[in-house]
């Protein structure tokens, strides 16, 4: 025998074995198969399509395709569109694809995507064609609910400002810009797309900053921490940044989502929080060393006093005299400290605002140098409510800030009171004056006990403001601008 | 002599001085350093008035005041701190019937001075009633 020639018989036998599986894999194939003579009849189909359309073997073939697919009258539209496909296909003799709902077995409607293919013979004349479906109804259901959940989560995303989505590609190029961006940024979409997302961080650490970040999420999936960022017009806005990897359908990393939360309000009550327990417990440490203070400088008093009493030299008298004075002084401070630390009741009563300021201002002269050239302008707010309060302590928390004003502008200047009904809620005053200014970095400590500014000043009159503005529900704010002045506001609840 | 006086506070030199001050204001001053000493004290002698310190180890003298008032209706009380003038304690001082309060912070003359004004209107009461 000849190596490689097979016998007649076994090729028979082979053909006729290669036909039965053919057979099987058509009839047990998980699509749609019909075979359509040239009449448009169905010639052959098998147990998917049955299975699919719902009608038995004997009810579809020798029937018209059309008839059999499209029992759905309704369906019109779709069957003529169909038909048109199918007419394309055999007279420029291609392949055609084409999806239409058709009515399935249990009267659902299924969709199905078809694809056709003109059957020719040696010669290129048309016999038939076949029709190949799959049935794409669950594939589609499950895309329409992705793309559902899509639309809403990009809704969300733009409904809440207070969070921003943005996306960076692997050269950290922003790709995407969701809305809440736009607000919290300041950029518009189309001057940030493609742009190195560094753009958003502090320029001087955004390198070694960005780099922590995006290897953390290459190592843990994830990164979650509070940074500053950066808006358009260079104000810092502390977040709390989540940022996670951004991968492909096949798992491919192709990108960072950066999902920042603005936690300005956040951090601006911890920070009020932290300040109020700060100062709690200053007030309590103020409260012992003082007392500690107290009995030693009331002996030394006391002596002196008997001292006093006693036949002394000039000198002597003359040196005890100093060492009172000094012991007074001790004692004012001690009294301030004391002030500051004390949760002090309220007397109070139901009181206008205008007319408290009005009584602190003689006040302030028996405080102040009058060669300095002070123009007062007052500008009140007529009918105010009124709000209720300790008249004496909120007098004195006038006049210390009027006071300070003075201090500020050696060289003379303007000082403006306005007061203002804000929407029947709160009466706010402000006290601006032109003077030498606070540097922002001592706005944090400006209302911390023994800070100050002057260079004799206890650091304790703004404290006991703000205490006193405490204590009555109130609040107390300042901005400041070196060489230019400075604002307190203050906010009183009315009754 | 003007008055007997009980004179409690937990330093020394606090004591030695109001003790100064007193003789020369013709008084006779007894001190001691604590509110069991001053309870013990008052159980063997009588006095004219008691200066008492607020902050004292072991019992406060607030609490010291509460029993005074108990046992001994009419013996005045003045409160003495170096607290200075603290609101909360001079309302709790007067709530448990002590008859004055003084703040070490005061100017030593006028504390003494107030002192014996205290103790002048509670002795005035006293016989009033």
């Amino acid at each position: 025998m000849n190596g490689g020639s097979i016998p007649l018989s076994r090729l028979y036998h082979y053909g006729n074995h290669m036909k039965d599986i053919y057979t099987h894999l058509i009839e047990n194939a998980a699509v749609l198969m019909l075979y359509l003579d040239h009449h448009g009849k169905i010639a052959l189909c098998n147990k998917q399509a049955e299975s699919t359309i719902g009608l038995k073997h004997a009810d579809i073939v020798g029937r018209n395709w059309l008839e059999v697919l499209f029992r759905d009258t309704n369906n019109i539209m779709k069957r003529d569109m169909f038909k048109a496909v199918l007419d394309d296909a055999l007279t420029y003799k291609r392949t055609r694809d084409f999806a239409c709902h058709l009515l399935g077995n249990h009267g659902n409607l299924r969709l199905i995507s078809w694809n056709i293919t003109p059957i020719l013979d040696i010669n290129n004349q048309l016999q038939g064609s076949i029709l190949f479906g799959q049935d794409i109804t669950e594939i589609q259901e499950r895309e329409n609910s992705i793309k559902k959940i899509d639309d809403s989560l990009k809704n969300i995303i733009s409904s809440i400002n207070e969070y921003a989505l943005y996306v960076i590609n692997l050269n950290s190029l922003i790709t995407y810009f969701g809305m809440g961006c736009e607000t919290m940024f300041g950029y518009s979409k189309s001057e940030i797309i493609f742009k190195h997302v560094s753009i958003l961080h502090n320029l001087n650490k955004a390198g070694p900053e960005l780099d922590m970040i995006l290897e953390c999420v290459r190592l843990f999936g994830k990164y979650e921490s509070e940074i500053d960022l950066f808006t358009k017009a260079g104000v810092v806005i502390p977040v709390r940044l989540t940022v996670n990897q951004f991968l492909d359908a096949f798992g491919k990393l192709t990108g960072f989502i950066f999902i920042a939360k603005d936690i300005t309000q956040t951090k601006k009550l911890e920070y009020q929080v932290f300040q109020a327990e700060k100062l709690a417990a200053l007030g309590q440490l103020s409260a012992g060393m003082a007392h500690e203070i107290n009995n030693p400088l009331f002996v030394i008093s006391g002596r002196l006093e008997i001292l006093k009493q006693e036949e002394l030299t000039p000198k002597l008298k003359e040196t005890i005299n100093l060492i009172d004075a000094q012991t007074n002084r001790i004692r004012k401070l001690v009294d301030r400290i004391l002030k500051f630390a004390r949760k002090s009741t309220l007397t109070l009563e139901t009181v206008d605002i205008n007319e408290i300021i009005e009584l602190a201002l003689p006040l302030v002269n028996h405080n102040i140098s009058p060669s300095v050239k002070v123009e007062i302008k007052k500008s009140f707010e007529k009918n105010m409510p009124k709000i209720s309060a300790d008249a004496d302590q909120l007098e004195e928390v006038f006049l210390n800030i009027i006071i300070n004003a003075y201090h500020a502008m050696p060289d003379g200047g303007v000082i403006k009171i306005t007061t203002r009904n804000f929407q029947d809620l709160y009466a706010q005053i402000q006290i601006t004056d032109t003077g030498v200014g606070i540097p922002a970095a001592d706005f944090k400590n400006i209302f911390m006990p023994f800070f100050s500014t002057k260079g004799q000043g206890t650091g304790l009159g703004l404290s006991i403001c703000h205490n006193i503005i405490k204590n009555h529900n109130g609040s107390i704010e300042l901005e400041s601008q070196v060489n230019q002045g400075t604002t307190f506001t203050i906010k009183l609840p009315f009754i | 002599m003007l008055y007997k006086i009980l004179v409690v506070d937990d330093e020394a030199p606090v004591r030695d001085l109001l003790g100064d001050l007193f003789k020369k204001e013709d008084c006779l001053p007894v001190s001691c350093g604590s509110g069991e000493e001053a309870l013990t004290i008052l159980e063997k002698e009588t006095f004219d008035v008691v200066l008492l310190d607020i902050k004292l180890p072991g019992i406060s003298g607030l609490e010291v005041l509460k029993e005074i008032r108990q046992k001994y209706t009419d013996l005045p009380v003045v409160m003495i701190t170096g607290f200075g003038f603290d609101e909360e304690l001079i309302v709790k001082s007067k709530q448990l019937g002590c008859c004055g309060y003084i703040g070490k912070n005061m100017p030593v003359a006028q504390i003494i001075v107030t002192f014996m004004q205290f103790v002048k209107e509670a002795k005035e009461r006293g016989s009033a009633s």
